[in-house]
């Protein structure tokens, strides 16, 4: 079984779309991550939900989580408000989710085997890869969920 | 020991490579210090025996065991919430009006880094600055500098309070009363005038929407402290070990075996896991101040230190007053260059031959506070001076309010050269004129 056999449709945002409406889609359609895009439509970076949560809170409150339990209840129910007005973009602000190479971004060819898209996911702790084909453009993505439901069903 | 010149050449050059190598960051700090140990004992400056049991020449394990100890309850005490609590109750108290809370915080500060360590506290205080300066609505640099400021005048007042003062502490036998009494009023005094100077200094921060700082009343500093026994526990034991240190003229317990008979005791009732009581465990300070006690102590023994300090005491020639001032003044502005621990560790054995050769006089002995004052102090100077400094330029950084070298310096500057001004008079009066 190769990567073009499992890629599947998935939204992919682009670095300046809003923020906001990108988490509100993660959200809506259980997605496991964000598949950013750069400029040219290539797969430029995953960032996992759990990322998305961590941007959406202030650092300080990851440096002292008992800072968090001061938060009268009614702001701690819209920590995401703070999302507002910001674009995908800034939510890497610390550049280190930035692919430096070509080989680090999350990325499989359509004929990968399972284990090359594991080593990769694994690899890169992404929940998702997208799968381009020759030309790089995208082809669809593979997550977390159908590569080990592929792979166990091979067992 | 008697050595070689080859060996006294090659020592020298050793320690004034690593010496380079810590001041100008061109390796890490640990791997000059080790390197520069191994060098030292490689070269027979040092050997297996001295450096790890002769009390004059190798390891200082009370300064060691005592950050060690001091480390593990400091560990304990961060777990409580406490200190959230008491900077968010602060804040609360000042209605949200910026200046008041930047006072308030200062206080607390200056008063936790003398009860515990200034690196600590910054890393404790920081982040809830932060909050707080966000529900005002001001921006928070001029705040987390001004914390790091009072930590290392704060640190000042006691033995615990600052590096520096441990190694003093230990080289001249100084107990922690001593510390109160000769540091404690100083530093007392320029709190006060620290606090009437931010008002000038961060004027730029004060600016702020009324409304918008009412939204600090609205967290709950209560609910930061979520275990209440083992608040109650941990103040019991750091009140004891308080206590003890300040008994040490009675008692005769070193202060490294209070701080690990209080780390043991915290350990034992606070229930937390060997991870939690080790967190703040700096296992990278305690390996290069064994390295650097390595390094300093194969000065002394191949004869360079007990040079240097005949070479010191000609120069004074019982002029303790001119010593005093060169002392207080050098070691601020060297402080603020380099890291005041290798610096004090260095002077220590000179400074100690000073001491000596006048005949443990009030005015010799002064020398002590000099090198404890300008080392203390001069580590506001600049942004890299002091580890306090480092770590609150640190975490602004990742907050996104990055503090640049020369804006700490811009302030630092100021508060150094009024601080270590007013420290003259009071060094001046208090022993030679008073005494």
């Amino acid at each position: 079984m190769h990567a073009a056999d499992l890629a599947e449709p998935f939204p992919v945002v682009h670095l300046d779309d809003e923020a906001l409406p990108a988490t509100r889609m993660l959200a809506r359609e259980g997605l496991p991550g964000l598949v950013v895009v750069d400029d040219d439509g290539g797969p430029l970076v995953v960032l996992p939900a759990s990322q998305v949560l961590r941007f959406a809170l202030p650092e300080y409150l990851e440096e002292d989580p008992r800072l968090a339990r001061m938060y009268p209840e009614d702001e701690a129910d819209a920590f995401c408000n703070v999302l507002a007005g910001k674009t995908v973009r800034e939510l890497m602000p610390s550049k280190q989710y930035l692919p430096r190479h070509d080989r680090d971004r999350p990325v499989v060819g359509v004929g990968d085997t399972l284990i090359e898209i594991a080593s990769r996911m694994s690899r890169q702790h992404s929940p998702v890869v997208a799968v381009v084909d020759d030309e790089q453009e995208i082809v669809g993505v593979i997550t977390v969920h159908r590569l080990l439901g592929a792979t166990l069903q091979q067992s | 020991m008697t050595a070689d010149t080859w060996q006294v050449v090659a020592a020298v050059v050793v320690f004034a490579g690593a010496y380079v190598a810590i001041a100008t960051e061109f390796v890490h700090r640990v791997q000059a210090a080790l390197v520069g140990a191994a060098l030292m004992l490689a070269i027979g400056a040092s050997n297996g025996e001295v450096a790890f049991f002769s009390q004059e020449a190798g390891i200082d394990w009370n300064v060691i065991f005592l950050l060690l100890g001091m480390m593990i309850v400091v560990s304990v005490v961060k777990q409580t919430g406490l200190f959230e609590y008491v900077a968010v109750w602060a804040a609360k108290r000042a209605c949200g009006r910026p200046y008041r809370v930047l006072v308030l915080l200062c206080l607390i500060t200056a008063v936790a880094s003398a009860a515990l360590d200034n690196v600590t506290t910054v890393l404790l205080i920081a982040p809830v600055t932060l909050l707080v300066c966000d529900r005002i609505g001001v921006r928070p640099e001029g705040f987390l500098i001004a914390e790091a400021m009072a930590s290392n005048i704060g640190g000042m007042a006691t033995l615990i309070g600052d590096p520096p003062n441990i190694i003093i502490a230990s080289r001249a036998d100084l107990s922690f009363n001593d510390f109160l009494v000769n540091l404690a009023p100083l530093v007392v005094v320029l709190m006060g005038v620290f606090v009437l100077l931010t008002r000038w200094l961060f004027r730029a921060s004060f600016t702020y929407d009324a409304d918008r700082a009412a939204a600090v009343m609205d967290l709950d500093e209560r609910r930061a402290i979520r275990d209440p026994k083992l608040l109650s526990r941990s103040l019991v034991v750091l009140a004891l070990i308080l206590v003890f240190f300040s008994l040490h003229t009675v008692l005769h317990v070193d202060p490294s075996v209070v701080a690990l008979l209080g780390a043991g005791a915290l350990v034992l009732v606070s229930g937390l896991s060997s991870e939690e009581f080790l967190e703040d465990v700096e296992w990278e300070t305690l390996v290069f101040f064994a390295g650097l006690f390595i390094m300093v102590g194969a000065l002394v023994n191949i004869g360079v230190i007990e040079y240097l300090g005949e070479q010191a005491v000609d120069a004074v020639g019982g002029r303790y007053l001119l010593a005093v001032t060169g002392l207080l003044f050098g070691s601020a502005v060297l402080s603020g260059i380099v890291d005041n621990i290798p610096y004090v560790a260095t002077m220590s054995p000179l400074v100690a031959d000073l001491v000596e050769s006048g005949g443990g006089s009030t005015q010799a002995n002064s020398l002590w506070w000099a090198l404890a004052i300008g080392a203390d102090l001069g580590g506001n100077a600049t942004a890299i001076g002091a580890s306090a400094n480092v770590v609150v330029t640190g975490i602004a950084a990742r907050n996104g309010y990055p503090i640049s070298f020369w804006r700490f310096t811009r302030y630092g500057l100021v508060v150094t050269a009024v601080t270590i001004t007013l420290s003259w008079p009071y060094l001046w009066l208090r022993y030679f004129v008073l005494v």
